[in-house]
């Protein structure tokens, strides 16, 4: 038997090798021999890097309940979108962009009761104000609030994402298609956002797009060499509908690649250090426009120019280091979750508890 | 209180603790704190009421906020990981006001302390008239000095630790002295006192000079102030020379005397200052026989009298004799007659004796004081001595005392004379304190029992006349290494005279300037009496003994790498020590730094010969 170790840690939510294969097809885009290509250097047109992230918190589950005796689920949430901007030329310093929490108030659809925003109003000038905006999620379920708040942060993603990211014309011919701005998303490309320079980078592989005559392809990858652009269907379930009976045709078309950003340790799976890669797509293309090559090009020397390190990071090398700065900032920003939760209990305790007894004691 | 003009240059920190003595602030970005800065913040109490911390930096950091690994200052540079120069810096808290001592809040804002504030600060406002510049702080504002705590009033004595070969101790001595001459100080505390105290012209400064003849040219200007005081505004971005920013004229001292030892010749030879840089404008000073007999100076001879007590017996008791010998002489000479020294019993009979009418020797040299001395303990009488000298001591005792008194004698024997005619005894008897407003004692060509005996005898007879007269018109004495004339571990009757000074002097009206390289082997009780101490480069060793305990760990750090110039200084209204740096001297320190031309320039002096 043979013992291998998933580098990442134990309480990360997904392993980082525990391979499906996908069910859908995928193509050959970029040339039809499946070998290394070896890394190119950053054109100088690159003069900006953003790293794009989010981060959702639920502060506290409320049950909401009405005059009428109906229940309701409702939550208090926060999330943060930003951007770290940098130059890949190191040619300035890494500025944190538009980190800045919002908090939110889910409540269910089904709630009978009309929710106002909650103002949880300080009692110290110095610890700021917290002020929830009321949003509504369908369904009574239990983590409805909680998907909710994700959505939201999604959705802040998406659209900083976007509005950073430079155009990007999918053509072909384009001699100038690199654009001067490319997004790092952090997990794959959102639907409905191509045309820009987006790069989704996703750390965990779960789906195997390649199946087993490829896949050996990547153990033997050397830092910063990719795998050639293959291009799929989401969410192709084969058989030409998925299981949610949407029609595949639907969907948006990606391209993908692989890029290796450090050669893993003997113990480690030989795919530790694998990074799968996704741009965008223009439908019904069997060409890979010039843009999107350009940037599978360079991604190798930035991806590994932005890993860490493992003793910096448990989940190094494909939580980039600005990544993890920018965690740690969106974190911040949203403040301390145990002063947030007991300053939201006692305020209920305060503006809500107070009212009750007193109509009990009347 | 004009605090608020000042903009704000930082927010207290909230993530390090804030308390009434001690608190960090973070500095907003483009203000620029450093090291004895003087800061002030005011914090609202629950009832509204502002309450005012005074402080000095005595710390700054920068580090990188945001990244938990030292190596992540390269990704950092490298422009990836986003972080941000967090700059901060500690205030010591020198003064609380209102004295409600409560923390201040994070995030009040720190502002400069400049011109009220300053004041308060440095607790200017309770010195009144009585503040006299005792340098210059980092952003060019003066340091105010209490005089009230240097002359006496309240409190006295300066002392300054400082390695030697840096050349600050001396120079910040005299930096003050000609800031209390000059900045007309000593009349306002008069005029405040309602005129009890002398003027200006009442204050006198005597100083030792112990090494070279650095401080024979005070009286002539320095050729390089200009130059030199130009150069440091320019760096430090004063508006003015240093002088000026004190308040304080760029000239030499005035009304000064030089006093020098007169070279050692044979008895009868002439007064010559032993100078070898100076000649015009230095006074020998002789002390005659008689005087020396008659003023009991004969302790002065011993720097290690408290060895033995025997040895302290025989000297008292031959004191005494000479004491009586010197009233019973009827001429007004300055040599001292004796009618029962049998020369041809003497062991050792000195020549060229001058006999008397009537068999009686006139002693004038000190080397026939000696030979006289040991007839009267050790020959007379067939080698018994004279029983009312000997006092029934060993002949082992009396053998160490004369071998003593042989060793100094050659030492001495140019200082103590008594082939003088009254008129040249007046002439060269040193006139410390009716002579000139500043008097320079010239010891560094002395051997050290010759300076002891020196240092002893004028200390002596300044504090005698102190004694009798009051401390009207102060005496500023300066006096350099204490460890020599003071140590911590031995006794000696300067020792005592310095003691006496220390304890005593600031009601008489005799404040002690004292310098040493090493605070630690001073007497601590002449340390302990300073209220200013004054420290300037310090041996790190040395600056971790408890004798500068009254320095803040940070200052003690620091003290290492003071450059000249720079002192710090801690005088009892500000609990905190404050560094200053001070004018480049204005009077010449050294032969070669004369200007003779006076300021003027070349072909001025040129055409004023030719005229």
């Amino acid at each position: 038997m043979r013992i291998r170790l998933d580098p990442w840690p134990v309480d990360t939510q997904d392993g980082q090798l525990t391979l499906k294969p996908f069910a859908g097809l995928v193509f050959n885009a970029e040339t039809e021999v499946w070998a290394a290509i070896a890394p190119r250097d950053l054109p100088a047109r690159l003069r900006r890097v953003l790293v794009v992230d989010g981060k959702p918190r639920m502060e506290a589950r409320l049950l909401l309940d009405d005059e009428v005796g109906g229940l309701s689920l409702a939550g208090f949430g926060a999330f943060v979108a930003g951007a770290v901007d940098l130059c890949p030329h190191g040619t300035r310093q890494a500025e944190l962009l538009e980190v800045a929490a919002q908090r939110v108030l889910a409540h269910s659809s089904e709630s009978g009761a009309a929710v106002k925003a909650e103002r949880l109003s300080p009692r110290n000038p110095h610890t700021g104000r917290l002020e929830y905006t009321p949003h509504v999620f369908s369904g009574s379920g239990l983590e409805g609030a909680k998907s909710k708040v994700q959505r939201l942060m999604l959705d802040a993603e998406a659209e900083l994402s976007h509005r950073l990211a430079s155009a990007l014309p999918l053509d072909t011919s384009d001699p100038n298609a690199l654009p001067d701005t490319l997004v790092l998303q952090d997990g794959p490309v959102r639907i409905g956002g191509a045309g820009r320079a987006v790069l989704g980078y996703v750390k965990t592989l779960h789906t195997d797009y390649l199946g087993a005559d490829r896949i050996g392809l990547l153990g033997t990858l050397k830092p910063g060499e990719r795998t050639p652009v293959l291009r799929f269907r989401v969410g192709d379930q084969g058989g030409g509908h998925d299981s949610a009976g949407q029609g595949s045709e639907g969907r948006e078309q990606r391209f993908t690649w692989y890029v290796r950003l450090c050669d893993p340790p003997f113990y480690q799976h030989p795919l530790a250090g694998v990074m799968r890669l996704e741009m965008h797509a223009p439908e019904d293309s069997d060409f890979v426009p010039r843009g999107v090559l350009d940037i599978a090009n360079l991604s190798g020397r930035l991806l590994c120019k932005l890993a860490s390190m493992p003793h910096k990071d448990a989940r190094a090398p494909q939580n980039l280091i600005p990544t993890a700065a920018l965690e740690q900032a969106m974190g911040r920003a949203m403040g301390s979750a145990e002063l947030v939760t007991r300053r939201i209990r006692s305020h209920l305790a305060r503006e809500l508890g107070r009212v009750e007894i007193e109509g009990a004691v009347a | 209180m004009t605090g608020t003009s000042a903009s704000r240059i930082g927010m207290v920190l909230g993530t390090e603790d804030v308390t009434p003595t001690v608190f960090w602030f973070a500095v907003s970005s483009g203000a620029s704190v450093q090291l004895d800065d003087l800061v002030v913040v005011e914090t609202l109490k629950p009832d509204g009421r502002p309450v005012r911390f005074y402080g000095l930096v005595d710390n700054v950091r920068k580090r990188h906020e945001g990244v938990t690994f030292e190596s992540d200052v390269e990704d950092v540079v490298a422009g990836i990981l986003p972080a941000s120069v967090s700059y901060a810096a500690r205030v010591l808290v020198t003064r609380v006001d209102p004295e409600n001592f409560i923390p201040p809040q994070p995030g009040d804002a720190v502002r400069h302390a400049r011109g009220d504030d300053l004041k308060m600060a440095l607790s200017a406002d309770k010195m009144g008239q009585a503040g006299f510049p005792g340098g210059l702080l980092a952003d060019g504002q003066p340091l105010p000095l209490n005089f009230r705590f240097v002359n006496g009033e309240s409190g006295g004595h300066i002392n300054i630790s400082g390695i030697s070969g840096v050349a600050t101790k001396t120079s910040y001595a005299l930096f003050l002295l000609h800031s209390i001459f000059r900045s007309g100080v000593m009349d306002r505390v008069a005029q405040e006192s309602g005129g009890r105290m002398a003027g200006s012209s009442g204050g006198r400064a005597i100083i030792f000079n112990v090494k070279g003849e650095d401080l024979l040219f005070l009286d002539k200007p320095n050729s390089k102030v200009v130059k030199k005081e130009a150069e440091a505004s320019a760096n430090k971005g004063f508006a003015g020379d240093r002088y000026a920013l004190l308040g304080l004229p760029m000239t030499p001292f005035r009304d000064t005397q030089f006093l020098a030892p007169p070279r050692a010749g044979t008895a009868g030879s002439a007064i010559v200052p032993h100078t070898d840089q100076r000649s015009e404008g230095v006074t020998p000073f002789v002390f005659t026989l008689r005087e020396f007999c008659a003023n009991r100076l004969l302790q002065y001879v011993f720097s290690d009298a408290g060895s033995s007590l025997n040895l302290g017996f025989v000297i008292g008791n031959i004191e005494e004799k000479l004491f009586r010998l010197a009233g019973a002489q009827s001429d007004r000479g300055t040599g001292l007659k004796v009618d029962d020294w049998q020369v041809d019993v003497s062991e050792t009979p000195p020549e060229d004796l001058e006999f008397g009418d009537l068999g009686g020797v006139n002693l004038r040299t000190f080397e026939q004081l000696i030979s006289y001395i040991e007839f009267k303990l050790l020959d007379d009488r067939d080698g018994e001595g004279d029983p009312k000298w000997v006092l029934k001591q060993a002949p082992g005792t009396l053998r160490a005392f004369t071998r003593r008194l042989r060793g100094v004698q050659k030492h001495l024997t140019p200082l103590i004379r008594g082939d003088l005619t009254e008129a040249e005894a007046n002439r060269y008897r040193p006139n410390l304190l009716s002579g000139a407003q500043l008097s320079v004692v010239d010891i560094h060509n002395l051997s050290g029992p010759a300076q002891m005996f020196v240092v002893g005898v004028l200390l002596r007879q300044v504090f005698d006349h102190k004694e009798r007269y009051g401390r009207q018109d102060t005496v500023f004495v300066v006096l350099d290494e204490l460890n020599k004339y003071a140590p911590r571990d031995d006794g000696s009757p300067i020792k005592d005279i310095l003691l006496e000074i220390a304890e005593r002097g600031r009601s008489l009206g005799i404040i002690l300037i004292g310098a040493q390289q090493t605070a630690s082997e001073v007497e601590r009780r002449i340390v302990s009496n300073a209220a200013i101490r004054v420290v300037g480069r310090l041996d790190l060793a040395e600056a971790e003994r408890p004798e500068y305990r009254f320095l803040p760990q940070s200052f003690r750090a620091r003290a290492g790498i003071l450059q000249p110039g720079t002192m710090l200084v801690s005088q009892p209204d500000v609990p905190n020590p404050v560094l200053v740096n001070y004018p480049f001297p204005a009077w010449a320190t050294r032969g070669d730094e004369v200007d003779d031309l006076a300021g003027r320039d070349v072909v001025e002096v040129g055409d004023e010969w030719l005229r």
